[in-house]
């Protein structure tokens, strides 16, 4: 009885060694994240119940309130257009044009290495400094995009003071500070492709799209993945440049549901509104995320 | 066993990446030390035996050089206190700071806050009213500037020191008056007068107004014609529950710049102070109402001739005057006496006139104390300056009363954000009642659940 | 032909780079103008004066704050590439119960958004006493979802067959994640450390917070001091900040291309 026990005792042991020594490599991501990501999301969860005092503390429970609240506020439903329309703007074409640099830049060519590091540029640029220097560009007055207007003797754009182009400006200069870093993941991803494989395709006299569509994507699949899954929780998260170039206005065209809580929480005081925004937006993430790798990860072809 | 130890010698490592962090650490701090032991009340201080306090402000650009340069002084002129004055961010981002470290350890000494934070800090309990020490030192609160005062005057008691301080004026482009047959003397005064200048003004290129869209501004033409923002006496009688700028003072203000809007002969360039700045500047628009403060910088940089002028008031009212914008200094409460005294006397410092008069040439912001004026070096300014002395007219005109003394309320921050919102769906064309309204309603909600949850 | 297609390769690169260096250059020619010509809107400054350079080492402890940037950007990139690293390593070659549900959990913490558990996280710090110091501007940032997930895409596609020899030649687990897989990974990890030190590098909320003076404060803090609010900005003298904060940047992704480069073929060998 005793002998038995303690065997299935020693293969319990034995069989979660393996559990074990993952916990062991697991743990001091485990131990950090619960301290700096879930303790703060399980507060945040929890003031969502509630209406905040001036110092940030729970004072009154309101239950669903928040949240009804958010859903009846047409500024908050603003805010979730805002966000998706910037996601739908800068995702997909933030990734096709570093796809684009990338593959120019992967070609092999005297100097290509300069080339390579203006592409990547931009991934040095923090969003502070960058966003200043878009402030500029946009300038009605004395910006250079109006002044290249002008010469061509096209109506001026009020880029960051029309509802209507402020998300779109907002957007470009989004693009452009990422375009650094996604360029810099597929080319590392272009490169690691084996050389082999074009060379096969070559002999048989495949033409450079054939090449493209038959060998570089599918085998960039696990990059792209990569790119677009990053690409789409920071889209998501946008908060520096809005600070700078527009504060959320005009007319709130720009004010993203970051922008909104940070707004909520850092300006206003509304923690209980703020969290509530916050929990829907990590909803909102969570979904598309979800949908990424069920549709994604399928696809993705891994060596 | 080898496989252990390989694994152990790893989380070593990461613990002495930790560890070094904190050697480090502490090894930068032992020129600021003073951070680490406050402790029990400890004072801390200096090697020379200084009593040193510290200075949270949210002065950036110009206005950093200047105070950085006041408190050097202030540190040189007597061997008793030294201040360390430490940027924290916007107002905003430092208020936040303050309010989660607010009476613990690593509060401050002193506090720079915002104008529209005057409530939140009278009501945040970790506070020491300024008026405490002006009785105990019998210091003559007279010398300053009255118009000042009143806005951090509550129930007769002075609760921080005024600081940096601006008001709203209307600048205008001299030349293009002139070439639009406009007098370039004297500026239009009230809103029909505005409108009608505009319209003259106006050319392809050039708008004829605008105004930053910024919620201080609108404020500003509410109170001129002696509107209220809230109710309650402004907030001044007793906790404000709901919001009175849609009424027809407002509606005015709206309605005046809805008229140019439409007409074509106002210019929109948006929220950033710069940028209607640039406009000015560069000459795509003839009036423009920007803060006192700024107004240096504009005229040192316009390449044509600038004048200065008192805000617009409405046809329908009498000018009431302005109400102070800017900043002032709390004390904190719950610090050891020592420190607090060495607060108040850098406070003193900083009210002098001489401090002021260099305060006020280099940043613009106004003095405090108004015998600044009469130092050489202000005369010497103004003698190349005569549109600063325009500024300081308009204050010192000012008829106080409960609506040029300023609202107060704790959810000013996000009303102006209302009002920004309110303005921007004007300029796009929503009627102006409606816009009003909706920030109106806005405002109450917030003011609403911050009396709930008080 | 061949000719003809290099040359457009090339007129196309050039295009594109100078569409993509156009924002820099615009700023650095800013840098050496006075407030007037700003205001023109000019784009050639009329002389190459490095007033606003002065101004700027004036006017702020600029060495200071690099030095503090640097040393936070290196610490959290070390404690990433670290923490990271051990659990990709956990996440593809250790079978273990729920190790999906874990993944998920851990790509779970990148969907929340960072602005929502700061304020709790700064309670944290000060509760820890570690306002003002390197640890407390770094350590929240070790563990890196964005991280784990790089390194496990990169590890997935290290073969099988790779794993099971190093089994069968009876290397435990240790060695074979720090002496094969691990230099394999090389162009990931240096992927990763160039991410880290970047973003750390482009913070300014977090250490703003957890800062309260000069001591441990970064570059990007100093960038929105030199921007006054209701004063007027001198934007040459912020543009010039911009310039000598982005400098260091751009300098380490210069000379680190080389580097990065090799990494990159390296992992391509195999």
């Amino acid at each position: 009885m005793m002998v038995s026990q303690t065997k299935a005792k020693k293969s319990v042991w034995k069989r979660s060694l393996d559990a074990r020594t993952a916990l062991l490599y697991l743990l001091p991501s485990i131990l950090l994240f619960s301290v700096f990501v879930f303790y703060p999301m399980f507060r945040t969860i929890y003031l969502s119940f509630f209406l905040t005092d001036q110092n940030g503390n729970a004072a009154l429970f309101v239950g669903l309130e928040n949240y009804t609240y958010l859903l009846e506020s047409v500024a908050f439903r603003n805010s979730i257009k805002a966000t998706f329309l910037f996601v739908l703007y800068t995702v997909p074409t933030g990734i096709i044009i570093a796809l684009i640099l990338a593959l120019l830049a992967n070609e092999k060519l005297k100097g290509i290495g300069f080339f390579r590091t203006i592409y990547s540029s931009t991934m040095g640029i923090s969003v502070a400094a960058s966003s200043v220097i878009w402030l500029f560009l946009f300038h009605p007055s004395i910006g250079m995009f109006n002044k290249l207007l002008n010469i061509f003797n096209l109506p001026q754009v009020e880029w960051l003071l029309d509802p209507t182009w402020a998300l779109l400006s907002v957007s470009l200069s989004t693009i452009w500070l990422n375009t650094g870093f996604s360029f810099l993941i597929l080319l590392g991803g272009l490169q690691n492709i084996d050389e082999h494989l074009y060379e096969s395709a070559r002999i048989d006299g495949a033409s450079y799209w054939y090449r493209l569509r038959r060998i570089t994507i599918p085998m960039l699949s696990p990059t792209l993945f990569f790119i677009v899954t990053i690409s789409l929780i920071n889209a998501f998260q946008t908060f520096g440049q809005i600070d700078i170039l527009t504060k959320g206005g005009p007319s709130q065209s720009t004010n993203l549901i970051v922008y909104s809580i940070y707004k909520e929480a850092f300006v206003n005081y509304q923690f209980g509104t703020a969290s509530a925004q916050a929990v829907f937006l990590f909803i909102c993430i969570l979904i598309v995320t979800i949908l990424q790798f069920k549709l994604g990860e399928r696809k993705v072809h891994y060596q | 066993m080898k496989k252990k130890f390989k694994f152990a010698y790893l989380y070593m490592l990461l613990l002495s990446l930790i560890a070094l962090a904190a050697c480090t650490n502490s090894e930068s701090n032992t020129s600021e030390q003073n951070e680490e032991n406050k402790e029990n009340n400890e004072v801390v201080t200096t090697e020379e035996g200084k009593t040193v306090i510290s200075f949270w402000h949210a002065m950036s650009g110009v206005g950093q050089t200047s105070l950085d340069s006041i408190v050097a002084d202030f540190n040189a002129s007597q061997d008793k206190y030294e201040v360390q004055a430490e940027f924290q961010g916007t107002y905003e981002e430092s208020l936040t700071k303050l309010r989660s470290v607010g009476g613990t350890k690593d509060a401050p000494a002193i506090t720079q806050v915002f104008e529209v934070g005057t409530k939140y800090m009278i009501e945040s309990g970790f506070v020491e009213p300024i008026q405490k020490f002006i009785d105990e030192d019998k210091y003559d609160i007279s010398q300053l500037e009255g118009n000042i005062l009143n806005y951090y005057t509550v129930d007769d008691e002075l609760y921080s020191m005024p600081f940096n301080s601006s008001t709203p004026v209307m600048l205008y482009n001299k030349d293009a008056f002139k070439a639009a047959g406009l007098d370039p003397e004297k500026a239009p005064a009230t809103f029909s007068e505005v409108i009608a200048a505009a319209a003259k003004l106006k050319t392809d290129d050039m708008k004829g107004f605008s105004m930053l869209t910024y919620g201080w501004f609108f404020e500003q033409l509410v109170a001129t014609q002696g509107g209220l923002y809230v109710n309650e006496e402004n907030g001044r009688a007793g906790d404000a529950t709901e919001a009175t700028f849609n009424g027809e003072e407002g509606l005015r203000v709206f309605e005046f710049l809805d008229t140019m809007n439409k007409a074509g002969t106002f210019g929109n360039f948006g929220t950033n102070w710069d940028d209607i700045r640039a406009a000015f500047q560069s000459g795509k628009v003839a009036m423009y109402m920007d803060s006192s403060a700024g107004v240096t910088g504009i005229i040192n940089n316009a390449p044509f001739e600038v004048g200065v002028a008192y805000i617009p008031y409405s046809d329908e009212a009498e000018r009431k005057g302005v109400v102070i914008g800017g900043a002032s200094l709390w004390m904190s409460k719950g610090i050891a006496e020592a420190e607090q005294k060495a607060a108040w006397e850098f406070m003193k410092y900083l009210t002098t006139p001489e401090v002021q008069a260099k305060w006020h040439l280099e940043t613009g912001y106004f003095a405090i104390n108004p015998s600044a004026y009469d130092e050489a070096v202000v005369k010497d300014a103004w003698g190349k300056m005569p549109q600063l002395k325009v500024t300081v007219d308009q204050l010192q005109s000012t008829e106080p009363s409960i609506a040029t003394q300023g609202a107060l309320i704790s959810v000013f921050p996000e009303s102006r954000q209302q009002v920004v919102t309110a303005l921007e769906n004007l300029y796009q064309g929503m009627s102006p009642q409606e816009a009003l309204d909706q920030a109106a309603e806005g405002t109450n909600r917030a003011i609403e659940i911050a009396n709930k949850t008080k | 032909m061949r000719m003809l297609k290099r040359s457009i390769i090339y007129i196309l690169l050039i295009v594109t780079s100078l569409l993509m260096f156009f924002p820099i250059i615009y700023a650095f020619m800013i840098s050496f103008m006075t407030g007037g010509e700003i205001l023109q809107g000019k784009f050639l400054p009329s002389n190459l004066s490095l007033d606003n350079y002065v101004k700027v080492f004036d006017r702020l402890p600029l060495f200071n704050y690099l030095i503090n940037s640097f040393v936070v950007s290196i610490g959290v990139m070390i404690g990433q590439l670290i923490v990271c690293s051990l659990a990709a390593y956990a996440f593809v070659f250790i079978p273990f119960k729920g190790r999906d549900f874990v993944f998920f959990l851990f790509i779970s913490t990148m969907m929340i958004p960072w602005e929502a558990t700061m304020i709790p996280n700064f309670f944290t710090i000060q509760k820890l006493d570690w306002i003002n110091t390197y640890q407390g501007m770094t350590l929240p940032f070790f563990a890196l979802a964005f991280g784990t997930f790089l390194l496990r895409q990169h590890f997935k596609t290290i073969p099988k067959e790779l794993h099971e020899a190093a089994q069968v030649a009876g290397l435990n687990r240790f060695t074979f994640f720090f002496r094969i897989v691990l230099p394999v990974s090389k162009t990931s990890l240096v992927t990763l450390g160039a991410y880290g030190f970047l973003t750390t590098w482009n913070m300014y909320l977090w250490p703003l917070l957890v800062t309260t003076n000069k001591s441990v404060r970064t570059v990007q803090i100093g960038l929105k001091q030199l921007q006054s609010q209701e004063v007027s900005t001198e934007w040459g003298v912020v543009m010039a900040g911009v310039i000598v904060v982005i400098i260091p940047t751009l300098l380490l992704l210069f000379l680190g291309q080389k580097q990065l480069q090799k990494g990159l073929t390296q992992g391509a060998l195999k």
